[in-house]
């Protein structure tokens, strides 16, 4: 007996849900730290944190992160 | 040891730092109340950002997030200086991705401007956003 119409929908649509999910969580997964630099005329580069210059510029970067605090939103003025 | 490291990077011709990119243009700096309103349309724009600064040509903070506002400038330009540091050549901008969260930084028309988000922020979108708002902020809109 073939399954009915809204069962078909129902398991298509769970089977791009599951798929979507999927994709954040190897998005979350692949995404490690990285530092990337750009320069002009669309030239990158990304520095390792094992690398001296990485690791001053994930320094730098956890102090701002630590001066910006958790969320601050909708106040501005030096 | 990594303390070190930054404190190296601060004392590096910092000096002068937001004035070697190439496109210096700016003539007067903008006022702290247009440079603060940008900020507060950038908050609304972007709902992942936690704090974020705009520098003027010198390094001054025209405005930022709560926070300290001289943190905000001596970190800022650490960590600009760390970023040419490391090829030796003026970067455009930067992103930093940590466990913490993600730093941006920019340069566009003779202003500077830095912004800490929550993680997996929509990196290119945000950039996007605070380089039109550098653009119209140096254009005096």
């Amino acid at each position: 007996m073939p399954p009915k119409p809204h069962r078909i929908l129902l398991d298509r649509v769970s089977v791009y849900a599951d798929e979507a999910a999927a994709f954040m969580r190897r998005r979350r997964i692949s995404r490690r730290p990285f530092a990337r630099l750009y320069y002009p005329h669309g030239r990158s580069a990304d520095h390792a944190e094992d690398s001296r210059s990485g690791a001053e510029l994930f320094v730098a970067a956890g102090r701002l992160i630590e001066v910006a605090g958790k969320k601050q939103k909708g106040k501005a003025g030096a | 040891m990594t303390t070190v490291m930054i404190q190296e990077a601060r004392a590096r011709d910092t000096v002068g730092i937001f004035t070697q990119m190439a496109d210096a243009s700016t003539t007067a700096p903008p006022s702290g109340e247009s440079a603060a309103a940008a900020l507060e349309f950038l908050g609304e724009m972007s709902p992942d950002l936690r704090g974020a600064a705009i520098l003027g040509p010198e390094g001054e903070v025209l405005a930022a997030t709560e926070g300290e506002a001289e943190r905000w400038r001596e970190d800022a330009a650490a960590l600009l200086a760390v970023a040419d540091g490391a090829e030796d050549a003026p970067v455009e901008q930067v992103h930093i991705a940590t466990e913490q969260g993600e730093v941006f930084a920019i340069r566009n028309a003779g202003l500077a401007a830095v912004a800490v988000t929550d993680r997996f922020a929509l990196a290119s979108l945000l950039l996007f956003d605070m380089r039109s708002m550098l653009r119209e902020l140096a254009g005096g809109r």
